[in-house]
């Protein structure tokens, strides 16, 4: 191992050929100990592929663990604070975990291929918290980060793309489904999922498999409008879509040093996703039911429209007497809507009960000065873009 | 689904036992459940030696416990045989050190001083049930500031010599203090008997004050043998029981915790057999508490790492020897032979004993702790504790028990040379044989280390002390919880408050 970390350089998914030639501007970011590209061409450019054609991401360096073994199925049940004890095979979903005080985590999905077998996909390193979770349960957990090459295809075109690349009867696989394919002598599990709130798939395969899934793709969409995109459009589309993002919309309950910081469920609008009733515990149960009987909790996280066009990006949220309640942790003007929008997170009861009658104060750049903008928000429902294209099965079809 | 029971107590220790006659005296209708055949625990002539007294706050609750004691002396056995006989009392106990030197016996008494101011001030908040530090009550806060009061009220300079022991460890203390080895030794071992401590392990000297607390403050003084064994002891136990009504099931092993709603409500027994009840109390040790009656599927990830990291390897083993004549100790007379006789001659000594368990080896030259039984009489015994004696011994207690007690017999030859001759049986009780038999994870004197990541409101994990698990109405009352082993009662009748706290 080399111990000296300051010549220890970031590693390389498999995909990098690929995406180092697709680069015009190389702008690359470190995720997760890997370097991948934050914008090839122009971020306006890349987000309009993704609402207009199809997107192409390199997902590689998202953590994957597999979790293996006959107790499987109880102990993801156990992990996560969502009943999965009636999910089927082949199919995905969307869950949070807790620590024992009820304080999220991170957030991510989970793949069943049985009830032995899952893969579980999230932002933030938890393989030690997954084999001390594991204590007393029949499993296994191996970290597939560096073993399974995975790429975003999203978009209004990307059902078209990948049955030009070999993905038979893609269309009728529903959203939150997965189906195992063999194209060009390689598995490639596809998923209907994805992180921008609009038709689109993710792809696991073997790394050895990466260089040519990319071309064929590539060669797939050519007529589809298809273009790689980076972190910042990424994160466009996900703002759009109301996808809240580990230790940006929140700080994850392991990394924030000052327990004030830490967030339950119930104050990063994911109650619907903790289920008190769920029959066996899960980690973090106990504290969350009695947060939600004495009703305790402090925060929310909202959606908020904002007047103007002038994006409040780090925004103070104040009330009519000017009090601070809260912050921005993400803005953007969204151009597929043409509005000013902004997840934030406030403290109750605004956002829950008082809706109206706050404000931003944006601080606008303007050619070395800034302009100060007191706009008027309204809280809204936190999903600002969800076409109907999305959830359409069969997914729709262009030529 | 009927609460056949009030409160069903899982072990029928001298802890289990008090805390049940406790609830039962304040009318709640108790069973015990002992997966033995008999009662009692660890308090057998086969584990213990020499005990505290149990409190008056512990006797007091009970109505009285009529256990008579005898106060032992301690003597340090030198091969030489210029012994260091001690009582406890101050003038006497002078006298005796001066004998080897006269600074060591003013610096003595200075010592002893000292150590007792501190042991007192932890006194009051050994006997009470420790803050719960996850709690963030004002009581629990109040509690924290009065130990704190109590140890700055002995003064600056003391709280600052306090503050400065407290981490430290015994064997630096001893060689600052005194120039006789023997008298250093015998001090030492009484610091890390039962732990997992040398002594000069950081830490070995807090051990020594969570031990005089419980002895009467002292280092010496308070040492006693129970006035007709530990049976007499359990009897007594189990007459109170019988009076206050505690219905006692032995040979009732309990599997795990009956739960509902996220709640202990009964017990189920390896048979299949489930009793309920309205509260649930453990007297067994943490581990076994959490992972086998509460079930690792109904712990939080954290708790489940808190628990797997808690200290609990046994380090004592129990040799007892049964004679047909009285062994000749060398250079001791009738009073020495009724003593507590120790054979730890130095603290390189100690710790040359401790360096092997390290590795969870064994030492072939162990500490002994000794007692003497009838001596007056035909069928005399030795009963003696074996320090060092790792839990799981690499070597493998199976290949290696006979010779290892062959090492305690020659080692002990050498202050008693017609030991052999006057042997009839020997057994020995080992940290494996007591998880095995006393059901005890790791078979450790306490229950889990006394150390300070493990004491006061860390003990046994933190955000469950005060007697509470994490399930609701499921405690525990074990020598696992504050303040720790011993035949002390304090752990069951701290839980028997809880539990009447929460009712
Ligand atoms: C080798 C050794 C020597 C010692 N020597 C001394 C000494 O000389 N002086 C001294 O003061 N202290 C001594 N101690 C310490 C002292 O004996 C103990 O700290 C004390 O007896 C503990 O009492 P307790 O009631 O908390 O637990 P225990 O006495 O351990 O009782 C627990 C009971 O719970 C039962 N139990 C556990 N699990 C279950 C279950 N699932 N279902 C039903 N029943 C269950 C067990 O069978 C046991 O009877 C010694 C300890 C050891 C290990």
């Amino acid at each position: 191992m080399n111990r000296d970390l300051r010549f220890t350089a970031l590693k390389k998914t498999p995909f990098h050929s690929r995406t180092s030639l697709a680069s015009r501007t190389n702008k690359y970011y470190n995720w997760n100990g890997f370097t991948v590209p934050t914008e090839y061409s122009t971020t306006e450019l890349e987000y309009t592929a993704a609402r207009n054609g199809t997107s192409v991401m390199d997902l590689t360096p998202m953590c994957k663990y597999m979790i293996n073994g006959s107790d499987a199925n109880r102990f993801v049940d156990y992990l996560v604070t969502r009943d999965l004890s009636q999910m089927e095979d082949n199919t995905v979903a969307y869950i949070i975990w807790c620590n024992e005080d009820g304080k999220v985590m991170d957030d991510g999905t989970i793949f069943k291929f049985s009830d032995t077998k899952f893969m579980l996909c999230c932002a933030v390193k938890i393989y030690n918290w997954l084999h001390d979770s594991a204590e007393g349960f029949d499993v296994s957990c191996e970290d597939a980060t560096d073993t399974t090459a995975a790429l975003a295809i999203q978009g209004p075109t990307s059902c078209s793309t990948l049955k030009n690349y070999g993905a038979d009867d893609l269309e009728l696989l529903k959203p939150f489904g997965m189906k195992q394919y063999n194209i060009n002598g390689y598995d490639v599990l596809i998923s209907r999922t994805g992180f921008t709130g609009d038709l689109g798939y993710e792809l696991w395969t073997n790394p050895a498999n990466a260089e040519n899934m990319w071309d064929s793709i590539m060669e797939a969409g050519k007529e589809l409008k298809i273009r790689p995109f980076g972190m910042h459009a990424l994160e466009m589309t996900r703002i759009e879509a109301g996808f809240i993002q580990t230790n940006t919309d929140f700080m994850a309950a392991e990394d924030s040093l000052r327990p004030v910081r830490m967030r339950s469920p119930y104050e990063i609008g994911m109650g619907w996703l903790v289920h008190l009733n769920k029959e066996s515990y899960f980690v973090g149960k106990r504290a969350l039911k009695k947060e939600k009987e004495t009703g305790n909790s402090e925060r929310c996280l909202v959606g908020l429209d904002i007047d103007g066009d002038k994006p409040a990006v780090g925004s103070v949220i104040y009330n009519e007497k000017k009090e601070d309640i809260g912050i921005v942790t993400a803005a953007m003007w969204s151009p597929t809507m043409k509005r000013n929008v902004a997840l934030a997170s406030l403290k109750r009861p605004y956002g829950i009960k008082i809706k109206e009658n706050i404000f931003a104060e944006i601080y606008h750049p303007e050619e070395l000065e800034y302009k100060k903008i007191w706009a008027k928000c309204k809280v809204v429902k936190r999903q600002f873009f969800s076409p109907e294209r999305r959830n359409k099965v069969p997914a729709d079809l262009y030529e | 689904m009927s609460d056949n029971y009030d409160v069903i107590v899982i072990g029928a220790g001298h802890n289990g036992l008090v805390c049940a006659n406790i609830l039962a005296k304040k009318n709640r209708k108790v069973l015990i459940c002992e997966a033995r055949d008999n009662c009692g625990g660890l308090l057998e002539e086969s584990i213990t030696n020499f005990v505290p007294q149990i409190p008056m706050s512990v006797s007091s609750s009970l109505g009285g416990l009529p256990v008579k004691y005898k106060a032992k002396s301690s003597i340090a056995l030198s091969e030489s045989g210029q012994h260091i006989r001690l009582v406890g009392n101050q003038h006497i106990d002078h006298k005796v050190i001066s004998g080897f030197s006269s600074k060591d016996a003013d610096r003595y008494v200075e010592f002893h001083d000292k150590m007792s101011s501190f042991s007192k001030a932890l006194g009051s908040f050994m006997m009470a049930s420790p803050p719960r530090i996850m709690n963030n009550t004002f009581s629990d806060y109040f509690k924290l500031f009065k130990l704190g009061m109590n140890v700055r009220m002995l003064g600056k300079k003391k709280f600052n010599e306090f503050a400065r022991m407290i981490g430290l460890n015994i064997a630096d203390e001893l060689e600052d203090n005194f120039e006789n080895t023997l008298l250093q030794g015998l001090i030492a071992h009484d610091a890390v008997l039962g732990s997992n401590l040398g002594p000069r392990s950081p830490g070995s000297l807090i051990n020594l004050l969570f031990r005089m607390a419980t002895h009467d403050n002292s280092i010496f003084g308070g040492i006693y043998e129970i006035d007709g064994g530990s049976k007499a002891f359990v009897d007594t136990l189990l007459d109170i029981s019988n009076k206050n009504k505690v219905e006692i099931k032995t040979s009732s092993s309990v599997k795990r915790c009956i739960t509902e709603n996220d709640k202990a409500v009964g017990v189920e027994l390896h048979n299949g057999e489930k009793i309920y009840a309205k509260k649930i109390i453990s007297n067994a040790d943490p581990r076994s508490t959490y992972f086998s009656l509460l079930g690792t599927e109904n712990l939080d990830t954290d708790v489940k790492r808190r628990i797997k990291h808690h200290r609990s390897k046994g380090k004592v083993a129990k040799l007892s020897l049964s004679l047909n004549k009285q062994p000749e100790f060398i250079n001791c007379d009738k009073d020495d032979l009724e003593s507590r006789m120790v054979i730890a001659p130095s603290i390189d000594y100690i710790e040359e004993a401790f360096n092997p368990s390290k590795f969870d080896k064994l030492s072939m030259e162990p500490i002994l702790e000794m007692k003497l039984k009838n001596s007056d009489q035909s069928n005399p015994a030795l009963d003696i504790q074996v320090q060092y004696a790792s839990y799981g011994a690499q070597e493998g207690w199976d290949n290696i028990k006979d010779n290892y007690v062959d090492a305690v017999i020659k080692l002990i030859e050498k202050y008693a040379p017609d030991i052999q001759s006057c042997i009839e049986t020997k057994a020995i009780v080992t940290p494996d044989d007591i998880e095995k038999n006393f059901h005890v994870t790791g078979g450790h004197w306490h229950h889990g280390e006394i150390q300070i990541d493990q004491l006061f409101m860390l003990r046994p994990i933190p955000g469950a002390s005060q007697y509470r698990t994490h399930l609701d109405g499921l405690y525990m009352c074990g020598a696992g919880t504050h303040p720790g082993g011993g035949l002390t009662g304090i752990p069951g009748r701290n839980a028997a408050q809880a539990i009447l706290e929460d009712a």
